[in-house]
């Protein structure tokens, strides 16, 4: 018997899902997260989703570790070596600001300060050629600094070092041959191999910022597996929707850094597989915040950039965007209008009804006016609530509005349900797609609960509530692929393109990319390689990343042509417009190495054995009218069962609600399919 | 003159609306201004509209009312509204088609300088007129006599085409002759002819949610909706004026000159008088219109008069057309700040970050927890033109320069942050600048002690010095060393601003405003941006506080001596 196990690491609660290799099914469980040592609180979770870990066959994880040690601002001490003349540039952070009306604006407070900035004399021109050598002397003074005041990592960010990193290179061999492995030392091309100082440097400083702290929770681990005699190796999650293992992730911690949440993207790339949907909006709708993801033609949307809590990173990453919406979102009235969100109630004191000293009016006492959730068995029985808190809330604020109270609780799920299918259309609206275009997938605690009238809002007529949606990143993650993403600046306009050279720079990317699989024990018959070319129109400064057929096409006759008539229909799909016969710019190179892990063969979903409780039916308000509805557990639902509206379908983490016009049918993954406007 | 800022709400209309769908069709106008912004963000071509945010979008209703507006460059706010009104004021209400997309960049219509284009379209439901989308985006080029603007011009007719209201789109089809008449004419016409159906693309976004919106609730609901939230919004900016003592507050300050008379400083004097719950801000009171393009069409002089109030009365209300009615703007026809043909208009952004800062002066002893010192100021533009010796083509490379902030009641101003009136621009990379125009950049850091001192300082400017790799030409727009950033409430002003050429070497040379001066390659320009003013008497200042900007090489030992007093 062996198992295959993911974990999501949460700030309250981990999640584990098993998945049984021999019967081909799968289990999920919750254990509260220890902080303290989050070590000991990933083996005891293993305890809880399997027997005998010695049957651990795969074992994935996402890990917050980095992310925490940035939010809470308790990373590693850095000292930042930068070119001479340029020390400011981390602290100048390009000089723009976010917030247009606000007198006092202040950037992000660096990670690094002024103080903590060394420089070093070297130059290099666009072009890589020297112009002044390395200041060797300097390096060493600044790693006697290093070593003098304790530094946990040195992060080196010189000018060009994308075009020519000798000089990094140089001196991370004087910095390691003065500090010796004590000090992790960063050189910020092998993080970004990207032009643009300031983004370079803040990918820099940040992987020495969490590195020692993600570091040093792998090797405590790693420890422990070996101390139970585990040999299975530990991997993890990465932000670009990848795993690796421990080992290459203690090199490039950075890319574990938005690990968790990339779980529940990858759950909706692997759900959407299942259900010939390519196109799939992913929906994680939690107390506080609500998360939306896309799933576009099959694969994860990632972007080659993205930030950290305000810091720039250049890597690949899974689109998430937070908006701020969630049952806790507060309903209040200004100037004699309704307004919900995007100010929440947190978790304290949080909705009325969660008896904490709440008496703000919230989407989740809306929920329980409207009898949407079960009072006494809210997140799986952890929790009753305080139904007539929830109905005081409501009805003050009715009073202020001189609305009904029950109307105004279907007007703040009304509200809060138009702004969120709001902010999703404008996500599809970027991709040049229309929201009907996608299956809407929906995870969380209090997503499924909502998901059919967000759906309404847009169009999509269909709604997919998947298994374990308390738990969907863990069962996300056990879908996933070796991943290994490698960047090459290649600037050159359109018309000077050595095709061959750009040929010879993917084959040295399509090398590297399947040595990182072999590494990492992917057999080389698993092994996948995709490459691309981030392209513009001269005078652009966003780019388009065009996928090309193998590393040998730029080499081909007629590339250029090709390639760029690519460029304008993608550029067309995109942005509604191109200009095919205006001159293009090649920017960068893209090589992805990917590879699979044993497929997952599940055996169809079958429901819980035993007889089904009789369900309780109660009343439950539909469109300003009280509607008797059947409150069902989900486990006792089988495959195939179809159940028309209104019902109420609850289960150890999630809730899902079913309006009078729609319809759920249980397919073979065990997934409720909700088809809207009453179509079975 | 009495500004456009006041217009009617239609009285309520008789159709009842409910508190919950008045708030899901505010939230889907502005949404469905989101969306147009993002379309064009998203499709422009040129990094001054999708970095610097040089532009703007609203939806508007029939009666060229702000249904939603998103925020953009804050000096465009409120004043896209003047091209649908210009538009039916010259040609009647008939003119309108659907289908029909139009354009205008006119100074003296829409206020700023001729590269701020603005693109319009009627929108129509099932052929009835419902209102307009609009953007305004900078073009990088409209054909003036030097390449992107110049900085000496004297009249209008040399800052390049002008368009009053005209058609590019026809019944859907484009207007090949004007887009014709437009690509001859600019200097870059693939980008600018570009952004040009990046914007059309955005008016087409406005157009299809906002006949979305009308065709879910109808026409009547929509509009006793509007009339719910403009009221809102009314009520809410009112609530806080009435808020601020009543009183007259004034504030004066210079611009350092006209880019021609480089020795006469030109005055601006704010009034701002608040009377119960009505604030009037009188701007009357300033030079003529110059010689040089320091001029805009009083539209812009209201919109900045906009961003003051904003900044200090309404910053978290939403924009719509409730917003402002408690506000009246004052100007006087034929001076700067409401300039009439043939004013040059190029430059006609520095005395409008001028004005903003001079709005926040008057009115800090009203509101001192929300007011702030001034800012170092301006866009402190850096441009280079010439051949590239590496290819062969021309370049233009244009830079603003970033510079301090004013301190406030609780906190230090921010150091080397961009200009009020420049968006959310960000500064051009070194490793991208080098690679793309023949010039190096030696240094680029923070530029020590130039903040105001106070019980908060300023933040510090910024050093930015390049070394020429090629002969080219360099022209200069820099401003507010006649009034630097000032202190309030006792704190003392940021440093000026300082231009050198070649320092160090017998041909240096200071230089604020120059127009195509020729550089040799090996030539070197050290630019100095100013500080931010200073809050409170500098001697209140904590010694931690002082101790430790020392330590971080903030300020120098012999600085904090001179002005701390430590």
């Amino acid at each position: 018997m062996t198992y295959r196990v993911a974990m999501d690491i949460g700030g309250t609660f981990t999640d584990v899902v098993a998945y049984d290799e021999t019967r081909g099914t799968f289990d999920a469980a919750k254990t509260p997260t220890t902080p303290g040592d989050l070590a000991e609180g990933v083996f005891s979770s293993l305890g809880r989703a399997v027997d005998d870990p010695a049957d651990i066959s795969f074992f994935v994880h996402g890990t917050t570790q980095g992310l925490n040690a940035l939010l809470e601002r308790k990373g590693a001490r850095v000292l930042l070596l930068a070119s001479a003349g340029l020390r400011d540039v981390y602290q100048i952070a390009r000089g723009n600001r976010d917030r247009m009306f606000d007198l006092h604006y202040r950037k992000p407070v660096p990670l690094v300060d002024r103080y903590a900035t060394a420089e070093a004399g070297g130059r290099f021109d666009s072009r890589g050629t020297e112009l002044v050598p390395l200041d060797e002397d300097a390096v060493r003074a600044a790693a006697r600094r290093a070593r003098d005041e304790g530094v946990d990592a040195v992060a080196v960010a010189l000018l060009f070092s994308y075009v020519n990193p000798a000089h990094e290179v140089r001196a991370g061999e004087i910095l390691a041959e003065e500090l010796g492995d004590d000090v992790m030392i960063v050189l910020s091309h092998q993080v970004a191999r990207e032009w643009r100082e300031y983004e370079r440097t803040s990918s820099a400083v940040l992987e020495a910022y969490t590195g020692p702290v993600v570091r040093r929770y792998l090797g405590r681990i790693e420890d422990r597996f070996a101390a139970h005699g585990l040999t299975v190796p530990v991997q993890v999650m990465l932000s670009s929707g990848g795993v690796v293992n421990a080992s290459f992730a203690r090199r490039h911690p950075l890319q574990t850094l938005l690990s968790g949440p990339v779980g529940g993207t990858m759950g909706g790339v692997a759900a959407s597989a299942l259900l010939a949907r390519p196109n799939a909006i992913c929906v994680d709708m939690g107390g506080t915040s609500f998360d939306v993801s896309l799933v576009l033609g099959g694969r994860p949307n990632v972007s080659n950039e993205g930030a950290a809590d305000g810091f720039p990173v250049l890597m690949p990453l899974v689109d998430l965007h937070t908006i701020g919406a969630g049952g806790g979102s507060l309903a209040y009235a200004e100037a004699g209008g309704l307004r919900v969100g995007p100010e929440s109630a947190g978790a304290v004191p949080g909705p009325a009804c969660y008896g904490r000293g709440g008496t703000q009016a919230t989407v989740t006492d809306a929920n329980t006016v409207l009898g949407r959730v079960d009072p006494d068995w809210f997140a799986g029985g952890h929790m009753t609530l305080d139904t007539a808190a929830a109905h005081r809330a409501v009805a003050e604020l009715a009073d202020t509005l001189g609305l009904d109270p029950i109307e105004l609780a279907g007007g703040i799920c009304d509200v809060a349900n138009a702004k969120m299918a709001q902010a999703i259309r404008t996500l599809t609206v970027e991709h040049g797609l229309e929201p009907r275009e996608f299956v809407l997938l929906a995870f969380g605690g209090a997503g499924p609960m909502h998901a059919v009238e967000i759906a309404r809002e847009l169009g999509i007529e269909e709604v997919v509530v998947p298994r374990f949606p308390g738990a969907f990143s863990a069962w996300g993650m056990l879908g996933t692929e070796v991943r290994r993403d490698l960047t090459l600046q290649f600037f050159t306009p359109g018309a000077d393109l050595d095709g061959a050279a750009m040929a010879d720079a993917l084959a040295g990317l399509q090398a590297e990319g399947f040595e990182a699989l072999a590494e990492q024990g992917v057999p080389a018959a698993r092994h996948r390689i995709e490459h691309a070319v981030d392209m513009r129109y001269e005078g652009q400064d966003y780019t388009l990343t065009v996928p090309l057929s193998g590393p040998a096409e730029p080499a081909a006759g007629g590339f250029l042509t090709s390639v760029a008539e690519r460029f304008a229909r993608l550029h067309e799909r995109r942005y509604g417009h191109a200009t095919p016969e205006a001159p293009v710019e090649f920017v960068a190179l893209r090589t992805t190495a990917l590879g699979g892990l044993p497929e997952l063969a599940a055996v169809p979903y079958a429901a819980a054995a035993g007889e089904a409780p009789e369900a309780i039916v109660k009343p439950v308000v539909f469109g300003g009218a009280a509607h008797d509805t059947p409150v069902l557990r989900r486990e006792h639902l089988a495959p195939g069962q179809h159940i028309p509206g209104p019902a109420v379908i609850v289960e150890a983490t999630s809730t899902t609600v079913v309006p009078p016009d729609a319809t759920v049918t249980v397919d073979d993954n065990g997934f409720l399919v909700i088809k809207l406007g009453g179509v079975a | 003159m009495t500004s456009t800022a006041q217009v009617a709400v239609d009285p309520i209309t008789p159709v009842a609306v409910d508190p919950v769908t008045t708030e899901i069709i505010r939230c889907a106008l502005l949404q469905a201004a989101e969306d147009m912004n993002t379309t064009l963000i998203r499709s422009s071509y040129t990094p001054t509209i999708y970095e610097a945010k040089d532009c703007a979008v609203a939806l508007l209703d029939r009666d060229h009312h702000v249904l939603g507006q998103s925020s953009g460059l804050p000096i465009f706010l409120g004043n896209l509204e003047e091209c649908t009104r210009a538009t039916e004021q010259m040609y009647g209400a008939g003119i309108w088609r659907p289908g029909d997309v139009w354009v205008l960049n006119d100074s003296y219509i829409g206020g700023t300088h001729l590269n701020d284009v603005t693109v319009y379209a009627p929108i129509f439901v099932d052929a009835e007129l419902v209102g307009f989308a609009a953007s305004r985006a900078h073009w990088i080029d409209m054909g003036s006599k030097d390449p992107g603007g110049s900085m000496d011009s004297t009249t209008i007719h040399q800052e390049g085409l002008r368009m009053g209201p005209l058609k590019i789109y026809e019944n859907g089809e484009p207007c090949e002759l004007v887009h014709d008449l437009i690509s001859r004419q600019v200097r870059f016409p693939y980008p600018t002819l570009g952004d040009m159906r990046a914007q059309v693309a955005c008016a087409r976004t406005g157009a299809r949610r906002l006949a979305e919106i009308v065709g879910r609730w109808g026409l009547e609901t929509v509009l006793a909706a509007r009339d719910a939230i403009f009221a809102q919004t009314e009520r809410l900016e009112r609530q806080e004026i009435s808020a601020i003592p009543d009183g007259v507050y004034e504030a004066t300050g210079h611009l350092d000159n006209d880019g021609i008379d480089l020795g006469t400083p030109l005055h601006v004097t704010v009034r701002v008088t608040i009377d119960g719950d009505r604030m009037t801000m009188d701007v009357t009171d300033c030079a003529d219109q110059a010689t040089g393009p320091v001029n805009c069409g009083a539209a812009q002089t209201v919109a900045a008069c906009r961003v003051g109030y904003k900044l200090l009365v309404s910053g978290e209300v939403p924009l719509n057309g409730g917003s402002f009615k408690p506000l009246d703007v004052l100007t006087r026809p034929g001076t700067m700040l409401a300039a009439v043909e043939p004013a040059a208009c190029q430059y006609y952004y520095s005395h409008l970050g001028l004005v903003i800062d001079l709005v926040v002066e008057a009115l800090a002893p009203a509101v001192p927890d929300r007011a702030a010192a001034a800012s170092y100021g301006d866009s402190m533009i850096v441009q280079f033109t010439g051949t590239d010796p590496r290819s062969g083509k021309l370049f233009v490379s244009q830079e603003a320069t970033v510079g301090g902030w004013g301190a406030w009641e609780t906190s230090d101003g921010e150091s080397c942050l961009i200009n009020n009136v420049n968006g959310s621009l960000r500064d051009m990379p070194v490793e991208v600048l080098e690679t793309l125009f023949p010039v190096r950049v030696e240094e680029y850091a923070i530029r020590p002690d130039s903040a105001g001192a106070g019980r908060t300082r300023g933040g510090n400017g910024v050093v930015r010095q390049y070394r020429f790799a090629a002969d080219q030409q360099l022209s200069l727009w820099w401003e507010r060393s006649v009034t630097p950033a000032w202190g309030v409430f006792g704190g003392t002003a940021g440093a000026a601003p300082r231009v050198t050429l070649n320092p160090g070497r017998d041909s240096e040379r200071s230089l604020l405003k120059i127009n195509a001066l020729t550089v040799r390659e090996g030539d070197v320009l050290r630019c100095e941006s100013g500080g931010g003013g200073g809050f409170g008497p500098a001697g209140e200042r904590a010694a931690e506080a002082v101790a430790e900007d020392v330590r971080q090489g903030l300020l120098t030992a012999a600085h904090v001596a001179a002005v701390y007093g430590a």
